[in-house]
């Protein structure tokens, strides 16, 4: 269902209201809902409104993440001291990608795969501390998921999980 | 008229972060950290670009497309970066 409304809307966007882009929109948003089942059947609950909450610090971060890398670009002295760390990260599988791609953006840092359940992060200058930033990032995903993490207990925010169909 | 200062300004500021992206591919040692430069720079440059250009958009489903571009660029970047990251880092594996 949510994700019925969420490719409605994006047609919305692209077609405009139009008489004849509502009548190719109610042949393809189904096919595109069909498919995303398909191709990611019913994977973890997210809570939209508490993705919509990262939102704020992502933008920011990245911000922060573009102008490090921009100066460090541009100083003569190329004030860099690249490295890999590998930090443990209990994600489900769709998390981790998520956290990675987002770890790609934010400051000095950049996640390539992971070996069983740790996570790649190749590092821009080995003195900046990123392993704080991932894991308070980490908790934050969490906080997007109806998923329980094994064992370690959440408190998290007030329930308003309804499935992710 | 002062929406075209804003977008003056925010395209400009926007170009100076692509520069620092391409600057920062040709500067840069390898594969992994040209792509640090490029993801980061290059996501930033192209935000400050799309909100640069909302201002100038006619009605508000095209504001709606430049977001729409802006957050697929964004999953794009992020994705790929990854990918490319471990590909850079399996050819290393192999070549050592």
């Amino acid at each position: 269902m949510k994700r019925t409304v969420a490719l409605a809307a994006i047609w919305l966007v692209f077609a405009g209201a139009g008489l004849e882009a509502l009548v190719v929109g109610l042949i393809f948003v189904p096919i595109a809902v069909g498919l995303s089942l398909r191709l990611v059947p019913d994977g973890i609950p997210v809570r939209l409104g508490a993705v919509a909450g990262l939102l704020p610090r992502f933008i920011a971060q990245s911000v922060i993440g573009g102008i490090d890398v921009a100066r460090r670009a541009f100083d003569p002295r190329l004030p860099i001291d690249p490295g890999w760390i590998e930090v443990p990260v209990a994600l489900p599988d769709g998390g981790r990608v998520a956290l990675g791609g987002e770890l790609s953006l934010m400051p000095g840092t950049l996640a390539a795969g992971s070996v069983g359940n740790r996570l790649l992060v190749h590092v821009l200058d080995r003195k900046q501390d990123v392993a704080a930033a991932i894991r308070h990032e980490e908790e934050r995903l969490w906080q997007t998921t109806g998923a329980r993490r094994g064992g370690a207990s959440t408190g998290g925010p007030p329930k308003d999980t309804e499935g992710s169909r | 008229m002062p929406a075209d200062i804003v977008t003056l300004v925010l395209c400009g500021a926007g170009l100076v972060f692509f520069f620092a992206g391409t600057a920062g591919i040709i500067r840069f040692p390898d594969t992994l950290t040209r792509l640090h430069a490029l993801t980061k720079a290059d996501n930033v440059g192209l935000g400050l670009l799309i909100t640069g250009l909302a201002f100038q958009a006619p009605d508000w489903q095209s504001v709606g497309k430049l977001v729409l571009i802006w957050a697929m660029a964004l999953i794009a970047a992020g994705t790929t970066a990854q990918l490319v990251a471990r590909s850079a880092l399996q050819q290393q594996d192999t070549s050592q």
